[in-house]
């Protein structure tokens, strides 16, 4: 306790240099995002722009259709935030309070599912999407046609449901009173009744952080994306669309113009993240490493 | 006062739940009450209020359960199908057999998935722990000293709410010539170094990115680690006349071991399957080989050429190389949780 008393400059450094390290990289994307034409790969090198120019945000805009982006990627991330939500908290209320054969079988497949890593599941999806039977021009075996690739389905059908969402819904589920179940039953509330009416309302902390981990993960996704608008790129979204840019032309001009559109993809989640910190974090603790 | 209690529970049929029923003082005189039609009519509605909570478990559960069914089970027995057959286009019917060739050809010689692909796999994995780790175990060690501490945590997390093409970029065009590191670089009086166009530096490069990243997430797990040591031992060791140096590894770093160990282990296996980050930054995995890993392997040969066996082939090599590591894992916090 004592040592607190003293200024630990060596640790004020060693934090502070870390931290420079881990800014600097942001404010670069910033910073370069308001080059002017021209500007950057210039040297020696300059980390402030000359004058503050927006024209890199308005290139981006020319470049990119950025409203098909951001469509993409908000209605992608609402429908798999709302659709893991919802579909964790029917299966945590089941696991927790509900008492039927095959409870303990069900809840152990559920965290088998965490243990796989998403890469193995790139291939099959894919094709599994592209065989759908009777989507977009496919007979009933899946055969002709380019199934679910061909609409939004495409982006979000894997990430519908999440094992780390219904697991870490049904251990907080858990501590919710049986008595206030029970009430509710007596009162003649049917079970759809109860999981709505008092299991719902008495979850919203952990559903917070649940709908900020995958917010944040659905908004940020990648690889799957890119798999997905390269057989239909109606289907790109906000970080596949910005990583086109680099196909054109000359790095020098084209890098501001990319760091424009980033900022313009990071921002939100920026905002949301720094607003909801507490919630994140906790959610980061809870699953351990995101 | 029994009987309306018995009543009003078995008109929602929980008579044999626990809870609101016996707050009220209904004891085993409860049911010595009853007549014996009474006691036939509950152990019905048990049987039916069973049946009844199993359907709606069952209904609550069915999206989950379908879906695991179809995007779970069936893709994982699909790729095993895959990696045992020859395939090359979109029409299920020309799947044919192949047995075990794929994995043959995997581990032939002149193969590059053994090395360079499967070695790049292993140190970049290995690379980013052993960055990533050094660099959080200092940072969460001082920040336990200073103030603000959310301030900085917050700080050290913004590269995780980034979307990997930003985090990339950003880094790749940092690496340019004309970019940051070179231009500090260039004002300490060296030369500039071509980071991701050299077979020797790109590896590392990237490496120095992921583990970047990965910062935030491993210095709350320590931080958390830390602050469950009991501030007794700290306490002693002063009185003892120990310096900060001691402190930290005869006490810090020994104490701090389940933390480190787990941070240690789920970002092994988060390095050995990482790719999207090498994507953005080097494409296709260049120079040459010099940053293709497995998981990007398992992706150019599916998706730009086309190969799902021998893809999938690659896919579950590496899903083996995990899942091994994942079940030690696990095997190794049970003991720990046995020694306390």
């Amino acid at each position: 306790m004592r040592r607190r008393g003293r200024v630990p400059w060596l640790s004020y450094l060693l934090v502070g240099l870390g931290a420079v390290v881990t800014v600097v990289p942001f404010l670069d994307m910033l910073l370069t995002s308001f080059k002017g034409p021209g500007e950057y790969g210039r040297l020696p090198y300059r980390f402030l722009p000359e004058a503050f120019d927006l024209s890199n945000y308005r290139e981006a805009f020319v470049r990119l259709d950025l409203p098909l982006l951001f469509r993409n990627s908000v209605v992608a991330t609402a429908v798999i935030t709302g659709s893991v939500l919802l579909t964790s908290s029917l299966a945590g209320y089941a696991l927790a309070k509900l008492r039927f054969p095959g409870r303990d079988v069900i809840f152990r497949l559920v965290l088998a599912t965490m243990m796989f890593p998403p890469f193995v599941f790139f291939i099959p999806h894919f094709l599994i999407l592209v065989h759908w039977p009777l989507a977009g021009g496919n007979g009933l075996l899946g055969e002709g046609g380019a199934g679910l690739t061909v609409s939004l389905a495409a982006l979000v059908m894997p990430f519908l449901v999440s094992g780390f969402g219904i697991f870490l819904m049904r251990q907080f589920i858990v501590s919710v009173p049986d008595e206030m179940l029970e009430a509710a039953r007596i009162d003649g509330a049917g079970e759809f009744t109860v999981w709505w009416r008092i299991v719902v309302p008495q979850t919203r902390p952990v559903a917070v952080t649940l709908a900020l981990l995958t917010f944040v993960g659905a908004w940020n996704e990648y690889i799957w994306a890119l798999l997905v608008s390269t057989a239909n790129p109606r289907l790109m979204t906000l970080p596949v669309g910005i990583q086109t840019l680099q196909s054109y032309l000359d790095p020098n001009r084209m890098v501001p113009v990319m760091m424009a559109g980033l900022m313009l993809s990071v921002l939100p989640v920026l905002l949301l993240f720094l607003l909801l910190q507490k919630h994140y974090i906790r959610g980061v603790m809870l699953s351990g490493l995101k | 006062m029994a009987t309306t209690v018995t009543s009003a529970d078995g008109d929602g049929g929980e008579a044999e739940r626990p809870g609101r029923a016996e707050g009220r003082g209904r004891a085993a005189g409860g049911r010595s009450v009853r007549t014996a039609g009474d006691r036939a009519r509950p152990a019905a509605r048990r049987t039916r209020y069973r049946c009844r909570q199993t359907a709606v478990a069952y209904l609550f559960l069915a999206p989950s359960l379908a879906f695991f069914a179809v995007f779970l089970l069936l893709p994982l027995l699909f790729a095993v199908l895959l990696s045992l057959s020859r395939w090359a286009g979109f029409d299920l019917a020309d799947i044919r057999p192949a047995g075990v060739d794929n994995f043959a050809a995997l581990f032939a010689r002149g193969s590059s998935f053994l090395t360079p692909v499967l070695t790049n796999t292993l140190l970049y994995a290995l690379g980013t722990v052993a960055l990533a780790l050094t660099g959080a175990v200092l940072v969460a060690h001082c920040i336990t000293h200073l103030r603000f501490q959310g301030f900085w945590r917050t700080l050290y997390f913004l590269p995780i709410v980034t979307t990997v093409v930003a985090v990339g970029n950003v880094w790749k065009y940092m690496y340019e010539p004309g970019g940051l590191v070179n231009g500090v670089l260039n004002a300490l009086g060296l030369r500039s170094v071509a980071f991701l166009q050299d077979p020797a530096t790109a590896l590392p490069s990237v490496v120095v990115v992921q583990a970047w990243a990965s910062l935030g997430s491993a210095i709350l797990i320590l931080t958390a680690g830390l602050k469950a040591i009991p501030h007794v031992y700290y306490e002693a060791a002063e009185l003892d006349g120990a310096g900060p140096f001691t402190v930290f590894t005869r006490i810090t770093l020994p104490l701090l071991r389940p933390s480190l160990l787990f941070v240690c282990v789920t970002q092994f296996i988060t390095g050995l399957q990482s790719f999207a980050l090498i994507i953005v930054m080097t494409g296709e995995g260049g120079p040459g080989d010099a940053t293709n890993v497995a998981a990007l392997e398992m992706y150019q040969r599916a998706f730009t050429y086309g190969d799902w066996g021998s893809a999938s082939a690659a896919a579950l090599v590496l899903f083996v190389l995990i899942l091994v590591i994942t079940l030690a894992q696990l095997w190794l916090f049970r003991r720990k949780g046995a020694d306390g």
